[in-house]
Order: C-alpha cells, then sequence, then structure tokens
C-alpha cells in the first residue's frame, strides 16, 4: 500500500514546530526517524493531514551532560548514540539497549526521541528511561513540563502527550560510576520485538545498593517498573542479594499478555529466570571487578 | 497533498525533481530516478532489499519519503560497480559465493555489505552477521551470504580464507 | 576435454548402458560461476515491477474485510470522482468473459470460481472491485472510498470448523473439496494394528504457510489491438501462463505473449494466474490501455493463495524387532475457499511409505473448503508424508527401545532389494535412501555425539540429534497434461558462439547457468561462449517450468540430446570441410582439430560462417545452418532420496531451539553444478526451518488473518539458519545425463530432521507434541510440565458451539446409492442400456466421459470414452445396479472398479481407484 495524501512540513526551530502543532488541532502528526511511522503510512493505518519533519531542528540532537546527568535530543540518531563516547561512558546500560532497537538499517535513521515518544510497550529504550528515571521534556505553544518517564507511558502507544506538544529532550540523572548495569532481551529473531525484556541499573556505594532503577519491556502494556525490587534491593549490600528473590519480586510488578510470539505464562516464567540469571551474572562480573 | 522540489546526488549524479510529499524514497528512485535495482519486498520496513545507501549509511529506502532526501548523497546497487563494468568487490564475492539466487533480494544485501566494508573499515563478522539479520532471503538459505560475509571480513583485516568457491 | 573433476564424489555415479551421460566434463560437474549474476548483481534484472509502457495505468484492489457474507451492494459514486480514476470494475463488468479458472491440469474447479466475488464473498481479502487510475497511491484512495454493503454471516475457518460448519459454497452439502480412501479402515487392517506387538498412534498438525517469494505477484498487461495480448508476469513458466490464460479465457494462443525474464522467487505460488492476475487480464481487455498491477506484501500475507494447513494421524504397527507391520493415515488438508486446485494430496499416501518395506497400507483422506485464502502449492506439497513417517518412527524407536537409526536400517527398501514395488504399488528401481543414510552416518559420529549429549545432559544441557531419511519423486513428465517434456534448441551461430533457448524457466534455479554448462561441454566450447535464452514464451516451446524438481533432470537431457545432435552435424562439415574422416576431428574450446594434422586448425567462427553463408561449399544434401533441436521425454519419475542429521540444542529455560549442525547427505544423482544443487537444497531446508520454528499465517474466530506484514510472518533470517554440510552420493538415474530432481528435497526433509533433534533434545520430558510452529512457549510447556499456553479464552474453539447448525450428514452421497427394487422391476435392459454423460471426481479435478452400456441378461458390456480415448468393458449387472472394472496404464498401472446404480435418468456411484481410494461419480442419461 501507498500512503493516504499529507501535506509535509520540515520547521527549523522548536516554535516553529510547535505552532504548526497547535494549528493542526491534533491532524498532525510528528515525523522523527519514521521508521515505525513510515510502515503505518504505508499501510495506512495512519493517515495524519499533516507531517512534521523535526529533522532541521538543530537543536534537537545531540548529546551533553548537564548538572550531572545527561540530556539527550530526541532527534538523535539511534546509531550516533550507540557511537556517543559520553553516553558509552556514563550510561552504558543505555548503549546496550540502543544496540537491541530494531536493525542495523532502522538504527541508521531511527532517533532515541522517536522510539521514547512511540510507548512500544516491547520496545527497549521507553522501558530504559523509566527504569534509569529519566525526565521527559515536552514542550508546546502552552509551555515546557517536565514528565517523570514512569508516569509518561499510559498504554500501548499511549503516552501523556498532548496533539499539540513535542518532546524536546530526555534526561538522565547521575548513575554512579560504579553502577551495575543491567540488560536482557529474548526475542525470536534479532530485531524482532522482545518476547520478554529487563533494563535496569544499581548505584552502588560502599558494597551496597544506593538506588536501584528496573523497568521491563514486553510485560505489560506500557514499560512496567519493577518497583517492589527496586525497593527490595535499595540499601542491601551486593553480596546478601539473592537473585532469584529479586527476580521473583520483580516479577510480581508485570502485566504480559498472550499473542502470537509468546503466552503471558511463558513471559512471566522466562522473565523470572532471565532476570535472575542476569543479575547473578551482573554480581559476579562485579565482585570480580 | 503538499509538492516538493528536491535536489540530491544519485549514483555521483546530481537530480532536481517535483515530489509528492508522500512518495517514499524506494518509490522515487525506482518509478522517477530509473534506478530499478532497488526493490520493494514488503514496503514496510522489514526484508531489507530497498536498502541504499544515504550519506554513507545503510538505510531502508521504503521508510524514508523522498522529500526526507533533499540534499542527501545516495547510492543505489546501479553506482556500485565501476562505470566500465568492473564489479565493486561485494557483487564479486557475492558472486564467487553463490550468495544470490532469483537475485531480489541481492540489491539490498550487497548495499548493506558495501556500506560496512571497504575504505579502511573494519567490521568483524559478528558486526556484519548482525546487519544481515536485516534482510530477509527466501531462496538461499544464507549459505552464500554467510560465506561472503566471511571472505569480505577477511579481505578487510588483510587475511586471507580458504575454501572459497571457485 | 574431460578433465578431472575436482571435487571427489560430485560425480561418482556410474553410466547407464547405451545411454548418453552427463558425466562430469570441462564445465558439467563444477562450481561454474551463474550466468544470471552479472545483471542481478548490478541492479539490471528484469522483474515484472521494472516494467514501464507507454500509456500505462495501474491497479488497486477492493478487498473484503470479511470472511463471509453477501454482498448487497456496491457504491462507486464517490470513488469514480477521485481524480485521477479511470475505471471501476466489478464481477457485474466482467462476467460476460466467461472465465474458467483452471487449475494447474487444466481441470475447471469445483466450485464456482470468478476472478472477482460474485455476489458472495467467501474470505478475508477476497478481491470485490478493481480501480484503475493515474498511479497505484490514486487507484488506493479510489480503492477506500468504494462503500460495499456486507451481510455478514459466520465463517468457516480451521479444518475443524469445516468438518460440522454451514457449506463454504451455496449449493455443496458439504465443505468436502476432494476426497479418496476408506471412511472405515478396513477389518484385516484393523486385526493387523490392533494385534501388532506395537502399535504408535502418531498425530501432526501443520500450520498454514505463506510461500513469501520475495518478489510478490505481479502483472503488466498490453493488449495490441484485437488480436495480440503481451504480458509480463511473475510466474513460474511463461509457457504455462500463455496456456492458461488462452484455455481460461478462450483466446487464441497464438496472440499471447507472456515474458518473466527475472522472476524473485515461486516456491509454488507462481504456478498459474488466479484471481489478481486474471481480472487485472480482464480490466485490460476491456479498458485497452496497458495496465501494472503489483501485490504489496500486506496483499500477499492477506490474500495470496497459501499452502500446507493440514493434520494427519498415522497409525504405525512394528514387531518387537522394530520391523514393519501395517500402518494406516488419516489425512486432512484446509483448501481454503478458492483453492487452485480441490486437493485431498492423495501423494502423501503414495509416497508415505514408499522408501520402506512396509506390507500393508490403508488410508482416507480429504481435503476442506473454508471461508479462508484458497490452497495453491508450496515446495515439495506432500511432504507430510516424510514429516510424519520420520517423526513416528522415532516416536516408535524411543517406545521400543531401539535406536532409530537402527529402526530405519531394518525397514528401509535398500539398492539390493530392487527392483520391487512399494506397498502402493509404486515400481522403484534405484532408490537410495538406505545408501544416502550410510554415507550420512560416515560423516557424522553418533556414539561421539551420544556421549557428549549424556556428559550435556549432566549440566543440564539438552543437545538433541535427529535424523531422517525420504525418496522424493522428480522430473516427473507424462502422467498429467502439463507435466511435459523440456525442449532444447540450440545453435552455433554464424559467430562461432553457441546460442540455446530453452523451455525451461529461472525463479533462482539458474537454469541458464547449467545448461549452458552442457552445451559448452557437449560442443567444446568455452563456456564464455554460450548464451541459453528462456523466459519467454514465444521462445522456445511447451512446459511447466519449475513444478516437482524437474528443470534439471529433463531439460539437461534434452540439452545433452540436442547438443549431440548438433555436434554430430557440426563434425560431419568440419570433416568435410578440412578434408578428412569424422572420426579424426578433434574439437577443444571453440577450435576444430584434425588429429594427426596440427596445421588444420580451425576455429568454430570459419566452419559455422561457411555453414550459413556458403552453401556451395557444404556436403551433399547437408542442410544449411548449424541448428538442432530435441524435445526429451525421460522416464515417467526418476526419484531422489536422502538422509539429513541435525543437531540442536534447547535451552530449557526458555525452550529456545539452536541448531548446532546440519548435515545433508543426498543422492541428486549425476550433478551438474554443484554449487546451484546445494544452493535448491540450502534454499529448501531453510524453508522446513522456517516451518518448524518461526512461521505461521493464523487467523482469529472471524477469519481476520493475524499476520499481515513481515514483523507478524515470521520467515527465517540469516541467524536462524545454520551452515549446511553436504555429502553428495551421485548414483546416475535412468535418465539421459543420469540426474535427479533437487528443488524441492530440502523443504521436505528439513522439518522431520529438525522435529526429530528437539524430540530426542526433549525426551527426558516425554513426547513433543508436533504441532507447528514448535514455539518457545509450546516446548517451554513441555519441559515444564504444565500447559503455558494462552489462556484468554479463544472463542475460535466456542463459535461452532455457539452458533449449531445442521448440515445433513453426507454419507449417503459417499457410497453407491442403492436404487429402489420396484415391485415390478423393468428390465435392467430399459434401465441401463444407451448412453450416458459422466464425471469423475478424481484428485486432480472431475473427468468427464462418456459411458456406454449394453446389457444381455446378467452380463453387462460397453465402453466409456473420454477425450483421452475409449476403452471398453464387461462386467455384470443386477437390476439397476452395474459393476464393472476396467484397466489403465495411466499415471500407473491400475484397475479402476466401477459400481454404478441408476435411478431414472440419474447414474451415481463409486470408482474405485486401487490405491488412491474411490472417486465419486454421478451422470446423467446423454
Ligand atoms: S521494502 Fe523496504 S524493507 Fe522491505
Ligand atoms: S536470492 Fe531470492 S530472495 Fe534472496
Amino acid at each position: 500500500m501507498k500512503p493516504a495524501p499529507f501535506d509535509y512540513v520540515a520547521p527549523s526551530s522548536i516554535e516553529e514546530a510547535c505552532a504548526v502543532l497547535a494549528e493542526a488541532h491534533g491532524g498532525a502528526t510528528v515525523l522523527a526517524g519514521g521508521q515505525t511511522l513510515m510502515p503505518l503510512l504505508n499501510l495506512r493505518m495512519s493517515q495524519p493531514f499533516i507531517l512534521v519533519d523535526l529533522a532541521n531542528i538543530a537543536e534537537l540532537k545531540g548529546v551533553t551532560r548537564v548538572d550531572g546527568g545527561i540530556r539527550i535530543g530526541p532527534m538523535t540518531r539511534q546509531c550516533d548514540a550507540i557511537d556517543n563516547k559520553v553516553l558509552a561512558h556514563d550510561l552504558p546500560v543505555l548503549v546496550q539497549a540502543l544496540r537491541h532497537v530494531g536493525h542495523h538499517h532502522t538504527r541508521n535513521r531511527g532517533t532515541v526521541g522517536g522510539s521514547i515518544a512511540l510507548g512500544e510497550p516491547a520496545a527497549e529504550l521507553p522501558a530504559a528511561a523509566v527504569a534509569l528515571k529519566a525526565t521527559i521534556e515536552v514542550r508546546s505553544v502552552r509551555g515546557t513540563r517536565q514528565v517523570p518517564a514512569a508516569e509518561f507511558y499510559i498504554g500501548p502507544y499511549m503516552t501523556v502527550l498532548e496533539p499539540d506538544e513535542l518532546v524536546t529532550g530526555i534526561r538522565f540523572p547521575e548513575w554512579s560510576l560504579g553502577h551495575v548495569t543491567l540488560f536482557c532481551e529474548l526475542a525470536q529473531r534479532p530485531g524482532d520485538f522482545a518476547l520478554v525484556g529487563l533494563v535496569g541499573a544499581l548505584a552502588i556505594d560502599s558494597g551496597k545498593v544506593a538506588r536501584a532503577g528496573l523497568a521491563w519491556f514486553a510485560m505489560g502494556p506500557t514499560p512496567m517498573r519493577a518497583k517492589t525490587a527496586e525497593q527490595l534491593l535499595s540499601g542491601q549490600s551486593l553480596a546478601e542479594i539473592d537473585p532469584q528473590a529479586v527476580a521473583e519480586s520483580a516479577i510480581a510488578d508485570t502485566a504480559p499478555f498472550d499473542d502470537a510470539q509468546a503466552s503471558a505464562d511463558y513471559r512471566r516464567t522466562v522473565g523470572t529466570r532471565l532476570f535472575a540469571r542476569t543479575l547473578r551474572e551482573a554480581l559476579n562480573v562485579t565482585e570480580a571487578a | 497533498m503538499s509538492k516538493h522540489t528536491i535536489e540530491l546526488t544519485i549514483n555521483g549524479l546530481r537530480h532536481t525533481a517535483d515530489v509528492e510529499a508522500r512518495v517514499s524514497l524506494s518509490d522515487f528512485l525506482r518509478e522517477d530516478a530509473g534506478y530499478t535495482g532497488v526493490h520493494v519486498g514488503c514496503d514496510h520496513g522489514v526484508c531489507g532489499a530497498c536498502t541504499v545507501i544515504v550519506d554513507g549509511k545503510a538505510v531502508r529506502s521504503c521508510l524514508m519519503l523522498a522529500v526526507q532526501a533533499h540534499g542527501a548523497d545516495i547510492t543505489t546497487v546501479e553506482g556500485l560497480a565501476e562505470p566500465g563494468g568492473a564489479l565493486h568487490p561485494v557483487q564479486e564475492t557475492m558472486a564467487q559465493e553463490y550468495g544470490l539466487q532469483c537475485g531480489f533480494c541481492t540489491p539490498g544485501i550487497v548495499m548493506t555489505m558495501a556500506a560496512l566494508t571497504g575504505e579502511g573499515k573494519r567490521p568483524t563478522e559478528e558486526q556484519l552477521i548482525d546487519a544481515m539479520s536485516g534482510h530477509l532471503c527466501r531462496c538461499t538459505g544464507y549459505q552464500g551470504i554467510r560465506r561472503a560475509v566471511r571472505k569480505l571480513v577477511a579481505a578487510d583485516t588483510g587475511e586471507t580464507v580458504d575454501g572459497g568457491a571457485a | 576435454m574431460n578433465a578431472p573433476d575436482r571435487r571427489a564424489g560430485a560425480n561418482a555415479g556410474a553410466e547407464p548402458a547405451g545411454r548418453p551421460h552427463a558425466g562430469s566434463g570441462r564445465y558439467i560437474g563444477q562450481r561454474v560461476r551463474r550466468k544470471e549474476d552479472a545483471r542481478l548483481l548490478t541492479g539490471r534484472g528484469q522483474f515484472v515491477d521494472d516494467i514501464a509502457l507507454p500509456g500505462m495505468l495501474h491497479v488497486a484492489f477492493v478487498r473484503s474485510p470479511i470472511a463471509r457474507g453477501r454482498i448487497l451492494g456496491i457504491d462507486l459514486d464517490v470513488a469514480r470522482d477521485v481524480p485521477g480514476v479511470h475505471a471501476i470494475y466489478t464481477q457485474q463488468d466482467l462476467a460476460h468473459f466467461n472465465v474458467d479458472m483452471l487449475s494447474f491440469y487444466l481441470v475447471s474447479p469445483e466450485v464456482e470460481t470468478t476472478p472477482l466475488a460474485n455476489g458472495r464473498v467467501a474470505y478475508v481479502g477476497e478481491p470485490v472491485a478493481l480501480v484503475i487510475a493515474d498511479s497505484r497511491p490514486i487507484a488506493e484512495d479510489a480503492a477506500s472510498l468504494v462503500v460495499v454493503d456486507y451481510a455478514e454471516e459466520d465463517p468457516v475457518v480451521t479444518i475443524d470448523d469445516a468438518r460440522s460448519g454451514p457449506p463454504v459454497h451455496p449449493g455443496c452439502d458439504d465443505n468436502i473439496a476432494a476426497e479418496m480412501g476408506e471412511q472405515e479402515i478396513d477389518e484385516d487392517l484393523q486385526a493387523l494394528l490392533e494385534g501388532a506387538p506395537h502399535l504408535i498412534r502418531h498425530r501432526v498438525v501443520h500450520q498454514r504457510i505463506s510461500q513469501s517469494p520475495m518478489e510478490t505477484r505481479g502483472v503488466v498487461v498490453s493488449r495490441e489491438g484485437a488480436e495480440e495480448l503481451t504480458l509480463y508476469i511473475t510466474c513460474q513458466s511463461p509457457h504455462l501462463v500463455a496456456r492458461w490464460v488462452s484455455l481460461a479465457l478462450g483466446l487464441p494462443p497464438g496472440a499471447i505473449r507472456v515474458i518473466a525474464k527475472d522472476v524473485g522467487g515461486g516456491f509454488g505460488l507462481k504456478n498459474h494466474p488466479w484471481k489478481e492476475e486474471t481480472a487485472v487480464i480482464l480490466a485490460a481487455l476491456m479498458f485497452n490501455r496497458p495496465l501494472k498491477w503489483i501485490e504489496d506484501r500486506y496483499e500477499n500475507l492477506i490474500a495470496a493463495n497459501q499452502a500446507r494447513e493440514q493434520e494427519m494421524v498415522l497409525q504405525v504397527a512394528l514387531d518387537d524387532d522394530g520391523r514393519l507391520l501395517a500402518s494406516h493415515g488419516d489425512y486432512s488438508v484446509n483448501n481454503g475457499a478458492f483453492p487452485q486446485l480441490s486437493e485431498c494430496n492423495i501423494a502423501v499416501h503414495m509416497f508415505v511409505w514408499a522408501a520402506y518395506r512396509m506390507p500393508r497400507y490403508g488410508f482416507l483422506t480429504r481435503g476442506w473448503y473454508s471461508n479462508t485464502i484458497g490452497y495453491a502449492a508450496y515446495r515439495g506439497p506432500w511432504a507430510m508424508e516424510s514429516l510424519i513417517r520420520e517423526t513416528a518412527l522415532d516416536v516408535a524407536a524411543r517406545r521400543i527401545g531401539i535406536d532409530p537409526i537402527e529402526l530405519r536400517r531394518r525397514n528401509l527398501v535398500t539398492l539390493q532389494d530392487q527392483p520391487t514395488t512399494s506397498c502402493m504399488d509404486l515400481p522403484l528401481e534405484d532408490i537410495t535412501p538406505a545408501e544416502c543414510l550410510e554415507k550420512l552416518l560416515a560423516a557424522f559420529d553418533v556414539a561421539a555425539f551420544r556421549r557428549e549429549q549424556a556428559a550435556a545432559r549432566k549440566e543440564g544441557r539438552y543437545l538433541g540429534l535427529g535424523i531422517a531419511t525420504y525418496i522424493e519423486p522428480t522430473g516427473a513428465a507424462g502422467a498429467i497434461t502439463t507435466m511435459t517434456g523440456e525442449l532444447a534448441q540450440v545453435r552455433i551461430e554464424p559467430t562461432g558462439k553457441v546460442t540455446a533457448t530453452m523451455s525451461t524457466h529461472s525463479q533462482g534455479h539458474g537454469t541458464a547457468t547449467t545448461m549452458a554448462q552442457i552445451f559448452a561441454d557437449r560442443l567444446g566450447v568455452p563456456y564464455e561462449d554460450v548464451t541459453v535464452f528462456e523466459g519467454d514464451s514465444s521462445r522456445g516451446g511447451f512446459s511447466p517450468g519449475a513444478a516437482g524438481s524437474r528443470q534439471g533432470v529433463i531439460a539437461g537431457g534434452a540439452a545433452i540430446m540436442a547438443a549431440d545432435l548438433l555436434a554430430a552435424k557440426f563434425r560431419q562439415l568440419a570433416a568435410h570441410l578440412l578434408d578428412t574422416s569424422v572420426d579424426a576431428i578433434v574439437i577443444d574450446e571453440g577450435m576444430v582439430r584434425v588429429d594427426g594434422a596440427p596445421d588444420k586448425c580451425r576455429p568454430f567462427a570459419d566452419i559455422a560462417c561457411i555453414a550459413y553463408g556458403e552453401p556451395d561449399r557444404l556436403p551433399p544434401g547437408f542442410e544449411a545452418g548449424l541448428e538442432a533441436q530435441y524435445r526429451y521425454q525421460p522416464p515417467p519419475m526418476t526419484f531422489s532420496s536422502a538422509a539429513n542429521a541435525c543437531v540442536v540444542e534447547v535451552d530449557a529455560d526458555t525452550g529456545f531451539v539452536r541448531i548446532l549442525r546440519w548435515i545433508s547427505s543426498e543422492d541428486c544423482g549425476n550433478v551438474i553444478n554443484p554449487a546451484v544443487v546445494e544452493g535448491q537444497i540450502a534454499g529448501g531446508l531453510a524453508q522446513a526451518i522456517g516451518m518448524v520454528l518461526l512461521e505461521e499465517v493464523r487467523f482469529d474466530a472471524r477469519g481476520n488473518p493475524l499476520a499481515a506484514t513481515y514483523k507478524d510472518y515470521h520467515l527465517p533470517a540469516i541467524a536462524d539458519i545454520p551452515e549446511f554440510e553436504f555429502v553428495h552420493a551421485g548414483t546416475a538415474s535412468q535418465s539421459v545425463g543420469g540426474m535427479r530432481g533437487c528443488g524441492e528435497g530440502g523443504a521436505i526433509i528439513g522439518a522431520p530432521t529438525l522435529v526429530n533433534a528437539i524430540a530426542d533434545a526433549l525426551a527426558p520430558f516425554g513426547e513433543v507434541p508436533v504441532d507447528l510452529p514448535l514455539t518457545p512457549t509450546k516446548l517451554l510447556s513441555l519441559i515444564e510440565g504444565r500447559d503455558l499456553s494462552a489462556k484468554t479464552v479463544d472463542d475460535q474453539h466456542h463459535f461452532i458451539a455457539d452458533h449449531p447448525v445442521t448440515v445433513p450428514v453426507s454419507a449417503a452421497a459417499e457410497s453407491a446409492p442403492q436404487a429402489p427394487q420396484p415391485a415390478a422391476a423393468p428390465t435392467a435392459e430399459a434401465l441401463v442400456d444407451g448412453d450416458w454423460k459422466m464425471v469423475l471426481s478424481t484428485p486432480m479435478g472431475p473427468q468427464e466421459m462418456t459411458g456406454h452400456f449394453e446389457t444381455r441378461g446378467q452380463a453387462l458390456a460397453g465402453y466409456l470414452s473420454s477425450p483421452e480415448g475409449q476403452m471398453d468393458f464387461t462386467g455384470s449387472v443386477d437390476g439397476a445396479n452395474l459393476k464393472f472394472d476396467l484397466k489403465v496404464d495411466k499415471p500407473m498401472k491400475i484397475t479402476l472398479k466401477y459400481t454404478l446404480a441408476v435411478t431414472g435418468d440419474k447414474i451415481a456411484g463409486k470408482c474405485k481407484m486401487g490405491i488412491f481410494g474411490s472417486a465419486k461419480v454421478t451422470g446423467q442419461r446423454a
């Protein structure tokens, strides 16, 4: 199929983009990397009146260190984020998650913000944003607001973004350099949506977990924050962590569904195992280091 | 529907064209620019047959609008071989290793290989295979493609492999 | 000219006496570079979507969003007003063409089949209207504005639904599309099964598969005046398409030219045009402008014919030593609404035990209509036979406690056993599955693997070895009207170069390469000097192209024969011109020499120039030019054999399967190009891996397809496919050149090999239910010992219960109706004598014939006549009931036993066709 007709604009500033969105009264769709939107257009599942391409807005691109944390411009391409030295240093788990997004080719066009704003429940980056306690900066002609990632997602492909709003930045707080990174994903083929996935980090301070951030993907209608497990881990010394118990408490915070790829029961059973395995391995590595 | 004038370079030649907003880059390359070597196997970004090189990177041309290619430098499979006809090393390797049967998926595969190898790039076999996971081939069972990958990696790292078909 | 074969074993076969033999040569048997690659690698192939004709318009279809219902009205007004739209057609507009939607065998469909929906829709995606517009996007814009009003009905989706649901096609008694075999297991067989020391009852459920060639379907139609029609169409044989279109549309064949230079895979889907292509052809005839329709992937996945949805129960009786005693198979296949052929897959039963010493086999086989996309072929359409047999044998081996390899050794037909006939009367002369198995075992150390497996299990790792053997009928010709021989036309041009025109067609098969290898060797010219043309119905002669693993076998034979004719002619001329004897002529790489006279050396071009341009210098009676042609008719069937082994590891935590090793040991006879043969096998194996692990076309309870993109329909990608290792046996076949087919084998043997490996790995947890695909969820359920599958209630299973329908059980129609015996019975003569028009419903479609009966007392005599000829018979008559036998030779020697009954002007009953089971006969007085 070919897309239904639409108009295309490529504003050169955030203000201009916001103005177009405001004027469109819900008839506009934002084009970031297009790697998910284009199939939807080609299948006529998305039929916007106006397509607003953000590619010309320079201020939406790039990775910067800001007050201890990191700010990623939403139009930063996934391939560039993977190669970014700052991210590799400060947020290696995010880079790990990025490597699992789609395929080589889609990462060459796809953007960090595009994936985060879309809210695909089986996608890596929304879960990474939730796990790493990111804040999503949202702009419209009505003003700017900061939304914690955990509150950003409300359902499959549903976020708190209003039709006139635009994601203008993703801020990640600082995770101490000694942090433990956790990432596991099970997918039928490389590049497929995950059957089960978890991303997380543990900030370590004098051998104890100072802060824990954990979120599942493909385990519910949104990225699922494993709050109970985060609390369980907080304050524990590395030596006393029981990976199996943590994984079991983490799985309690999921709401997986049955679909063609896997059943909910499968996701829960395997999710627990994978997380326990990942945590065990990560702790071994940390101990060895 | 809005119309746009785009200027771009395709296989070293400058093009100017008026395109409707909804026209994909793959359809533009095939129908307006005449590069029918760009194959469309799915139109929804999964099969990889439409892969071209845009500004040095392998991308799926069905997942781009033509208007987004304004100012871009694009190489299609028609732009790989020498003007005199000598095959690009990637094409040559694919022929030697029987990497194709019907040839429908082939242009995309060749473009990904070309984008990731050569010019001092030193991809690992794992990286190339990972990139190849974005291509579907219904004919070959990927046997020749895998052999070609191995040979290209060896060529890029200056190693020699034996066992290549005559 | 006989360079030694550099690859040992590639061509080890012995030459059959007195028959030209491909052997190995400078090119034959070698991995030469493919002729096709230069254009395909540089983007210069010519696929149907690459064709653009002046004035060409574009087509899009309006498709049914429901699986079953009546069309109450179609409103085209808004759509017609879209700028750029030229016309919109519905079936009403096309009805006057009276198209006969023929099957591959060129028989008419059992149920009314029209290019566009005719008042009813029977599957989601069925084309309802056709829009012609300036561009494809505009055609789609308009299509989305066509308003169709439907009265929706509850659909019949699965085979189970079909058994009890309302008939898909109004006017049919039930949903049986085709049926053969016996309803009840015969008493003797039943006794054998029940009395056996071991009885295995093995069930296989096979999901629906999308053939998924990477190039979707498509056609460009150009009508040139009233008498010419050119089609560019992606297909498996331009000749077959030309013939099909001519017959289906009632057009004179001479007017039709079909061109398909490059085709992006076929796999059975592109055997002949179906609804959409036919509608576009008709629209072009009406609208008189060139039209293009290129199916997009979404259409391909929801509306192109599909394959394989089937289930089977195989009972196998064995003695304590693992020797086969008897077996019974009960098979069903979903035909969808409009199959390309009403199919009950009799070949499954023909071949299920063909390679094994099985004393006794009985079966029931059926095809079912449903409100889904119609059935079409897919590489190895009968592959269920190998899947169910080989997996059942492994189950049996575990049950009895015998090594699965040993079990096969005890039962396989070996070369020493032949000639023999199978339990289904198939003549076997040179099948080699047992020999392939031994070759395989020489390449794979089973004992070492078993040690590794035992050690791994101690660590909680589950390794498994799967072995399977099979035979495959290839290169069939002569039994079915479209399965013909192949034609080779070859000439040495005045330039000295060789040009050949073949009836073959490649969708990736590389026939232009393999045929060129043969010509180069047999004519003694460099490979580079040979060009092979194909892919155009105006060139070469009829052949069905790629269907039934036949081109290498048959066209290879044709190429050898044609080349030898031409070589003889060339030598005769060369001897004459060089003033020597034919025997003294030595030909080598495009040069002609005379033995012992080194100065007499001429390039081919010198001789060829004279052949064409200087008639005075030719020998007396010599036909000018250097051209030859040969149509090769091979033996009716040539068998290939194979044994495969595969090693997997199943992750007991996730149910994921990793394939660690795969060896294919096959006997494709003499191999023209090992790289091409291995490519065919590898492609088939990859498709088999997709079937076992990944691919599935699913529907919801309303018949909505659930895999509409490649995100949902999972084709195997590079990481899913291991590197295959090959062992070639090379037993020359009886056909010219000694080749055996290799097109489908991988797709057939791959599935049981992999399933057996998984079952072996998971044996500690119990038997793996063979319900494809074997998803991680299903495997983990076995490992965990609890059902992990979706708990969401699938309303599919409740549909029938919720919608009770009373369908008259049609059993009565199956057996010969017994004519009531009136008190004062009229004489048999009055009831029976005369001419009857009758239809025999065979698996290859209905066959019409005229029956002539004459009675004399209890004796009956007469004949049946059909286009194939007339056959006389004698039999008996009892009142209104007739019995007679007919012996036929084609497709094989069988006796047809007719039991008919006359009721007034009607005649009905059945025909027992030996091993093929029974077929319905109906008719009336002529
Ligand atoms: S056509 Fe672009 S990925 Fe398939
Ligand atoms: S060669 Fe046919 S799809 Fe790859």
